[in-house]
């Protein structure tokens, strides 16, 4: 669906060393996600996770130093991508 | 609706006051500080148990704040929270709701989707994807 107001972007970041995909980072990505109207999705080890879903993000059972990828579409797309992007080395 | 004052809360109701206190630690933790988590847990006495005046009170009073999504544990706790609810007026009963969903998994989801200033309904709709969302 490509609309002139609609974007997709894609991007990749590597969690830092140690720093898991746990509840408290997961609350952290999800409440960044939320904060766009871009539908955000965030894969890792092969399983693609809807990023405003708590739920969906702790079943990705990403671990400290993973790589994600980094989805979105909508007509914010590339500021939420480039949001996660700069959220996620911080994790802590 | 939750336009009257702050952030949509939870109302944790569970037969184990232990049980609900940990969960509301676990959830405010990931939830931070700006969602109300409350419990209504375990009997008047403090046993194992349910306490029906307990959960009424939590309901009016997350009522008259931002309103709040009631997690249960099972069986009698669910009983509780509807009689409750048959208490309220409703003005209240637009501003409580109760989620059919597992109690961890439903009040995780709930308590982040609150923390992103989500309505009452989405709030109750996060609590339910508990239900569909795989575990592993």
């Amino acid at each position: 669906m490509s609309s002139p107001s609609s974007e997709l972007a894609e991007r990749s970041v590597r969690l830092p060393e140690g720093v898991a995909l746990h509840a408290r980072p997961a609350g952290m990505l999800v409440r960044a996600a939320a904060a766009f109207a871009a539908e955000v999705h965030v894969s890792a080890n092969g399983r693609r996770a809807n990023a405003k879903s708590i739920l969906d993000v702790l079943a990705l059972g990403a671990e400290g130093g993973t790589e994600l990828r980094i989805d979105a579409s909508g007509e914010d797309a590339a500021a939420a991508a480039e949001h996660l992007v700069l959220l996620v080395p911080e994790l802590a | 609706m939750s336009d009257r004052n702050g952030h949509v809360g939870l109302i944790l109701v569970s037969h184990s006051a232990k049980l609900a206190e940990g969960l509301a630690d676990l959830l405010s933790q990931v939830a931070g500080p700006t969602v109300p988590i409350v419990t209504a847990a375990g009997a008047v006495d403090g046993s194992l148990g349910t306490n029906g005046g307990a959960v009424l009170e939590a309901m009016q009073r997350a009522a008259a704040d931002g309103g709040a999504v009631v997690l249960v544990d099972l069986g009698s706790s669910i009983l509780a929270v509807r009689a409750a609810l048959a208490e309220l007026s409703d003005e209240e009963l637009a501003r409580v709701a109760l989620a059919d969903a597992p109690l961890v998994e439903g009040g995780m989801s709930a308590a982040v989707a609150a923390s992103t200033g989500c309505t009452l309904e989405e709030a109750v709709r996060a609590a339910e994807e508990a239900r569909v969302v795989a575990k592993l």
